[in-house]
């Protein structure tokens, strides 16, 4: 059989390891086949191409120091950056659901994109846990690519494939065929945005500015550069060419990275006009409604999403988690029950689904699905899943197993900080008040933006008579969760304390 | 004596006046523009070389208003150094040692003021308080009543009434709170803890007038709310309770208290679903509260869900084991999951706990429950015996047979059913018809004749959290 099909046959079927192999074999006899090392760097590119729509990391210097937000003080509602605090149902929100930043409900699907508010300063974002604000643990300056240039390195012993400092971009550049796949070589495995540029650039002169497809890659490199202006640029002009997914979805994320999203909604609704009920489009909308916390339109949005595609990952889990916490787990666990059905068998899903059954009272269920979920976890997952099982221990009347299982979590992840608060009632109930205190302590220092430990050490330090420390607890507490009842009435007793002569 | 004339162009030398600005800083203090105050007092302490009286006292009550509770102290310490014999500045140590949680401290300086100033309510009020929280009721109840003698004010006699509550002396706080109630008859919080201590007391009527009155200063009072709801709900009114619940959960969404109640609201309005919805959310908010969980176990019977109800009230048994209706609930739940043997054990673990809590009047619906399960597991002579301990302790709490009917037609209607299957027709209870209902064939759960609301007062839980 003829080398050459036989690699490219093992290209198609995303055999890239023989296919290189293969290539390299061809190149060995001839180095001067064009037609080969086009095929590798495809195959090379292919190994390691992570699509960068969904890869949208922050890292610490991203989230603090590039300022390239307009307003500074927006309105509410019009920025991303503001949490909106208990955002829409009333002030139940945050009693309800549990938030990771301040402000931020927890979502139902976690994506390389996922920011909470970001930290307010270097110094919090260096002492908050590495994955408080991400789904991953947060670098300097987005990680990912940095990574994932240094591991396509190693993966190739003997020395790089093609050595890009002596290749002739302007002989490369009016050849489309040549020119594609090298760019996407050098921009993904080589992760080099500075060199793709060039080419880039070179190409949209070769093709005389008149190729929509050099126009959105040039728009890449912009944005990983951080030249969102450009960007914009760029992709206004290629949408003018050739009307173009990728395009709307990549202005999108532009003006999520602006911290404009009314513009992004406009985009994708601009999008979804000539794109009629685009699974993408829909999902950006509805993510861009969630980070400005507005759950309700996001849940909307998600339901537009399943209506399309019911086997959508993310629509299915956000709108399962929002109605777990709007008091309706039946609801929530049929979702989850089709998660289940469609293949999904993770930690995550199995404890989903046993506190679903729980709470929506399938008792028969709920406990197995535990068992599942501890035999399926790794070492950070299966705190959470104690946790859980902790709570319904609780709910079960059985403290001391619920101590337990607090315990464990807190044995499997240290840094725990709601176990720590519930180990700290359940101390308080024992009436050990020092191990509460420490308890509460330990919760408050891990995790300072959630309410219930500063209200929990007010109430102790009301009880003990220690007003100072009560009204400074309750003040933190109610610089995270202003709604709060019980803690504006502690606020105002305490007030009368001190004003009284 | 005439004076020279002062030379032309020189203006006499300006003393620094230490006491110079204390009206202007009085003024701004008194306005609460603690800013301007606070910049005032800086300089006034830099002129006078941290020797104006005025200036540190106020800037200690400056700082406690803003919670730094140990610098306000630090300043008026300084106050009473610079001026010992002031009963006003040793008040300020005192008090401040109080806010700082030391209370032996804080008594043993206003012991120290008593001395120089013996007839100063407030010093006897503060010692009383201070004993309180030292938990020296007695020495704490002498203090304050002094205090109330020497002048009465509303505050001495609403901690008078706290200690009365915790030694369980309702009786006294009610007389107490009554005082205050007199004294400041516009105070919605005073006012619904008196209506509060009626209600403890049985006395509705009472209970409901105070209530009401507090909620006419403040219609938005949550506390007053509940238990004026609870009232109502406790006398039929649903619908009325339900409006005003409404006022409640818009101020304080996240309360336990006002979403237990409304589900009870719902419960007796029989939209079942409503209520297991509404107490769900009570029980999530606020997992230790052993009510939500009754309650819970108690609408799951009456939709005859009997696993869920097990679940709940073992819930409840766990935070709070001496409860007999809980046990009893639970005997009702397990004798329809077809468990006899834990039933019965239930039943009996019912009668123990009412035995060993010794509650005065004892709950009829308890024996004629196990008389129902005695009859229907074919123990024909036990269940008769049970029936006739019901028909004991109905009489105890009714009185007579027709009182007892119109109180509780259901469980009065059930005891005779059964009467009539064991053919012990013969008592006073019974005679007064016939059995007629005599074709009833085995008697359905007994425990509706009673629903058994039971009301959380409006407390204060911890909240937990969920993922």
């Amino acid at each position: 059989m003829d080398p050459l099909f036989q690699a490219l046959s093992l290209f198609r079927r995303r055999k890239y390891e023989k296919c290189i192999e293969k290539c390299t074999e061809i190149l060995d006899k001839n180095s001067y086949d064009e037609a080969a090392w086009l095929l590798k760097m495809q195959a090379l590119t292919e190994q390691v191409y992570v699509d960068d729509i969904e890869n949208d990391e922050d890292g610490m210097a991203e989230g603090l120091l590039d300022d390239s937000a307009i307003a500074s003080v927006a309105r509410p509602g019009t920025s991303l950056r503001v949490a909106t605090a208990g955002g829409g149902s009333g002030g139940l929100q945050q009693a309800m659901r549990p938030s990771t930043q301040s402000g931020r409900p927890v979502t139902g699907f976690v994506r390389p994109g996922t920011q909470g508010s970001g930290a307010g300063s270097l110094e919090q974002a260096l002492k908050t846990p590495r994955t408080a604000s991400n789904a991953r643990p947060v670098t300097s300056s987005s990680g990912r690519l940095v990574r994932l240039g240094t591991a396509s390195m190693l993966s190739s012993p003997d020395g790089p494939f093609i050595n890009l400092s002596r290749l002739n971009f302007s002989k490369y550049a009016p050849k489309p065929q040549m020119s594609r796949a090298l760019f996407e070589y050098i921009l993904y495995h080589e992760n080099d945005v500075r060199t793709a540029l060039q080419l880039a650039a070179m190409a949209t002169e070769a093709h005389q500015f008149q190729d929509w497809w050099w126009k959105l890659q040039l728009a890449r490199c912009y944005y990983k550069l951080g030249l969102f202006r450009d960007c914009e640029q760029q992709l206004r002009s290629a949408m003018k060419q050739q009307e173009c997914l990728e395009s709307y979805l990549l202005l999108g994320k532009v003006y999520t990275k602006l911290d404009q999203p009314l513009a992004a909604i406009d985009n994708y609704n601009q999008g979804l006009t000539k794109f009629p009920n685009d699974r993408c489009l829909l999902t950006g909308l509805a993510r861009i409604q969630e980070g400005l916390g507005n759950l309700e339109k996001a849940a909307e949005c998600y339901k537009d999403v399943l209506r399309y595609d019911a086997m959508n990952v993310e629509a299915l889990a956000s709108i399962a988690t929002q109605y777990f916490y709007n008091d309706q787990p039946e609801l929530a666990l049929k979702l989850y029950r089709r998660l289940l059905q469609l293949g999904l068998a993770s930690a995550e899903l199995y404890t989903n689904l046993a506190l679903c059954c729980f709470y929506a009272q399938q008792y028969d269920m709920c406990l197995t699905c535990f068992d599942r979920a501890i035999t399926v976890a790794k070492k950070e997952e299966l705190a959470d899943v104690w946790y859980n099982l902790g709570h319904v221990a609780l709910a079960v009347g059985d403290l001391s197993l619920s101590y337990q299982a607090f315990r464990l979590a807190l044995s499997y992840n240290n840094d725990h900080a709601e176990a720590y608060n519930n180990l700290g009632v359940l101390e308080l109930r024992r009436n050990n008040l020092e191990m509460a205190r420490s308890f509460f302590q330990a919760a408050s220092t891990l995790s300072p933006s959630m309410f219930e430990p500063h209200y929990n050490v007010a109430i102790m330090a009301e009880r003990m008579g220690d007003l100072q420390s009560a009204y400074q607890s309750v003040n933190r507490a109610q610089q995270f969760f202003p709604n709060h009842s019980d803690s504006k009435d502690m606020l105002n007793a305490l007030k009368v304390h001190f004003s009284e002569i | 004596a005439p004076k020279p004339a002062a030379p032309q162009g020189r203006k006499p030398p300006e003393l620094p006046q230490v006491e110079r600005s204390n009206w202007l800083i009085h003024m701004h203090y008194v306005r609460g523009e603690f800013d301007a105050c606070m910049r005032l007092i800086k300089e006034q302490l830099v002129d006078s070389g941290n020797l104006c009286e005025y200036a540190l006292y106020v800037q200690g009550l400056i700082l406690r208003q803003r919670g730094r509770i140990q610098e306000s102290m630090d300043a008026f310490q300084q106050c009473a150094l610079l001026n010992p014999s002031s009963v006003n500045n040793l008040k300020q140590v005192a008090r401040s040692l109080f806010l700082l949680g030391r209370h032996r401290a804080a008594a043993g300086v206003f012991q120290d003021a008593a001395k120089q100033a013996p007839d100063d309510w407030e010093i006897a009020h503060n010692l009383g308080v201070c004993c309180m929280h030292m938990r020296d009721f007695a020495q704490a109840k002498d203090h304050l009543r002094r205090a109330a003698g020497l002048r009465p004010h509303e505050s001495t006699l609403v901690q008078l009434g706290k200690i009365h509550i915790i030694e369980n002396d309702l009786q006294h706080a009610l007389e107490v709170f009554r005082r205050a109630v007199e004294l400041a008859p516009e105070n919605p919080d005073l006012l619904s803890t008196l209506g509060l201590l009626y209600m403890q007391c049985n006395q509705y009527q009472k209970a409901f007038e105070h209530l009401g009155n507090a909620l006419t200063y403040d219609p938005e009072h949550t506390k007053a709310i509940l238990a004026a709801g609870s009232i109502m709900q406790a006398h039929g009114d649903y619908d009325v309770a339900l409006t005003k619940y409404r006022v409640a959960a818009g101020n304080a969404p996240e309360s336990a208290a006002v979403w237990n109640n409304v589900g009870m609201a719902f419960f007796g309005k029989r939209k079942f679903v409503a209520a297991i919805t509404c107490l769900k959310r009570a029980a999530y908010l606020s997992p230790f509260e052993w009510k939500v969980q009754y309650n819970l176990g108690l609408v799951h019977l009456y939709t005859e869900q009997y696993a869920s109800a097990f679940h709940f009230l073992t819930a409840a048994i766990q935070l709070r084991p001496k409860m007999p209706a809980l046990y009893m609930l639970l005997g009702v739940a397990l004798s329809n999951l077809d468990d006899a043997e834990n039933c019965r054990l239930a039943y009996d673990e019912a009668l123990k706990v009412e035995k060993e809590t010794g509650s005065r009047s004892l709950d009829p619906l308890v024996a004629l429950n196990y008389a129902v399960y005695l009859y229907n597991s074919g123990d024909a002579s036990a269940s008769g015996r049970m029936l006739g301990e019901f028909e004991r302790r109905l009489q105890e709490r009714h009185g007579n047979a027709a009182a007892a009917a119109a109180e509780a037609p259901d469980a009065v209607e059930t005891g005779k059913r059964l009467a009539a299957l064991l053919n012990v027709g013969e008592s006073l209870l019974w005679r007064t018809e016939a059995p007629a209902a005599a074709a009833a064939a085995a008697a359905g759960p007994a425990d509706s004749a009673a629903p058994a609301v039971h009301r959380a007062p409006a407390g204060r839980d911890q909240p937990k959290r969920f993922a």
